[in-house]
């Protein structure tokens, strides 16, 4: 198995990354707490962008419950879901 | 392209898409004779008994059937949808069990669209609810391609407060099919409404988990559905091309071959870019998605987009360069001309695709 990438990321960088991305697609930047469905700014397409650029980034696969919506709805909760399933690659 | 797997749908069709277009309706033995040799859901992998084709050759092989028949292609975006989304959201079990059926033979319809949730998704009524080890599923699906056809229904709807999909077999006590009658265009690709009262199924059918967005769901199938959808109009404009250029050099008025009279002509030189620039889109869109780029769900909705209008506008101009030569139910410009009509409504219209496209451009903005 290949060492999961997101071993070598700190939480900081994880966050980075996320918010990176959400600048360059929103064109704003966000809080890392900062709820990104209530706003009404992020469609369903851009949701499922922030699921595979999860899985692209950070070389994780998001399945089954994981591909819920509370674990995108903040760059916070995404960041917890790239360390926990990072863990589990490597188990 | 595989020249093989294009080699077998050749001989499969043969002369007869017109004749199914008229009758509306495909000998189901041939679609499952299709389907069990893999050819219907191309992208699944040799490990479920299919061909394990990247989305690029997939598309290439999806063209292909389009310039044939898009009645048949429409079947099989709805088999790779179907698939797609068992692949996606299913667990082990359920992939081994459901794709490997999948290719053999079996076939399968995806149920989106309501009678009052059609581009807003978000209406969706129909619901699925647990009794104990059974799930219970209540709703009405419209215009649903394939339905007629189908062993298996992929029922999108409400689950908790979320959203979810389940695999219900067609012949499930309270399914009712009702085939669409007449339809505009894609005639014998068995679309029907789809009722489901009071339906039940293991608990084991379902698709994915509690807590999941409807929204998200539905775009992981259509994205795959518009890619295909895409790639069918390549092939519809593949045939028209082939079809106008063909009576072009043979029809001879005001004593040459019609090409040679400029306003045909033009005719022929716009059918060629609208073939050109949907291929392109086409290529691009499979590319992204083969890479896995978070760009791949953009540029389906514009390979959709893009392929649609040229094969409507492409389709109309064949039609014009044939003229009486190919005004007439079944022929090969006329099908083009009613299915793509109806390539610029389904997996989005173009101006739900072209909202789509403006958020894209705006993010936060607009």
């Amino acid at each position: 198995m290949p060492e999961s990438a997101s071993e070598h990321l700190t939480t900081a960088a994880i966050e980075q990354r996320l918010l990176g991305f959400l600048l360059e697609r929103t064109k704003i930047e966000w809080e890392v707490g900062q709820d990104l469905f209530d706003t009404g700014v992020v469609s369903s397409l851009l949701a499922m962008e922030l699921v595979v650029f999860v899985e692209k980034t950070f070389d994780v696969a998001v399945e089954r419950e994981d591909l819920a919506l509370h674990n995108f709805r903040t760059v916070r909760a995404m960041t917890d879901l790239v360390l926990r399933l990072g863990k589990a690659t490597d188990a | 392209m595989r020249e093989d797997l294009s080699a077998i749908v050749t001989e499969a069709v043969g002369d007869a898409a017109g004749r199914w277009d008229l009758a509306g309706e495909i000998p189901l033995d041939l679609l499952r004779g299709l389907g069990g040799k893999g050819l219907l859901c191309p992208e699944i992998g040799t490990r479920f008994g299919g061909l394990g084709l990247t989305g690029r050759e997939c598309g290439e092989l999806t063209a292909h059937v389009g310039s044939l028949c898009s009645s048949l292609r429409s079947v099989m975006t709805s088999q790779e949808m179907g698939a797609w989304t068992i692949f996606r959201l299913g667990d082990r079990t359920q992939r081994e069990h459901y794709l490997s059926r999948l290719t053999g033979g079996e076939l399968v319809a995806v149920a989106f669209s309501e009678p009052d949730a059609g581009s807003d998704l978000s209406a969706m009524s129909t619901l699925i609810r647990e009794d104990g080890d059974t799930l219970v599923v209540n709703g009405v699906k419209t215009w649903i391609t394939a339905s007629v056809y189908a062993d298996l229904l992929v029922v999108f709807g409400r689950y908790g407060d979320g959203g979810a999909a389940v695999v219900v077999p067609a012949t499930s006590p309270g399914v009712r099919r009702d085939p669409a009658r007449s339809p505009l265009g894609c005639r014998a690709a068995g679309h029907a409404t789809v009722t489901l009262d009071a339906v039940r199924v293991p608990r084991a059918n379902l698709l994915g988990a509690a807590g999941q967005s409807l929204a998200m769901l539905t775009t992981i199938a259509l994205t795959c559905g518009r890619l295909s959808v895409a790639w069918g109009c390549v092939g519809i404009l593949r045939a028209c091309l082939t079809a106008a250029t063909a009576h072009a050099r043979d029809r001879r008025q005001f004593g040459v071959p019609i090409a040679r009279h400029q306003l045909v002509a033009r005719h022929l030189a716009e059918l060629y870019v609208a073939e050109r620039t949907a291929t392109l889109a086409c290529e691009r869109a499979s590319d992204r998605w083969d890479e896995g780029s978070p760009d791949q769900f953009t540029d389906a909705v514009l390979a959709k987009l893009v392929a649609s209008r040229a094969a409507a506008q492409g389709a109309a101009t064949a039609v014009q360069v044939l003229a009486s030569a190919g005004a007439q139910d079944g022929h090969v410009v006329a099908r083009a001309y009613r299915d793509a009509k109806l390539m610029e409504i389904i997996e989005g219209s173009s101006e739900v695709s072209q909202l789509l496209l403006a958020d894209r451009v705006m993010g936060a903005g607009r």
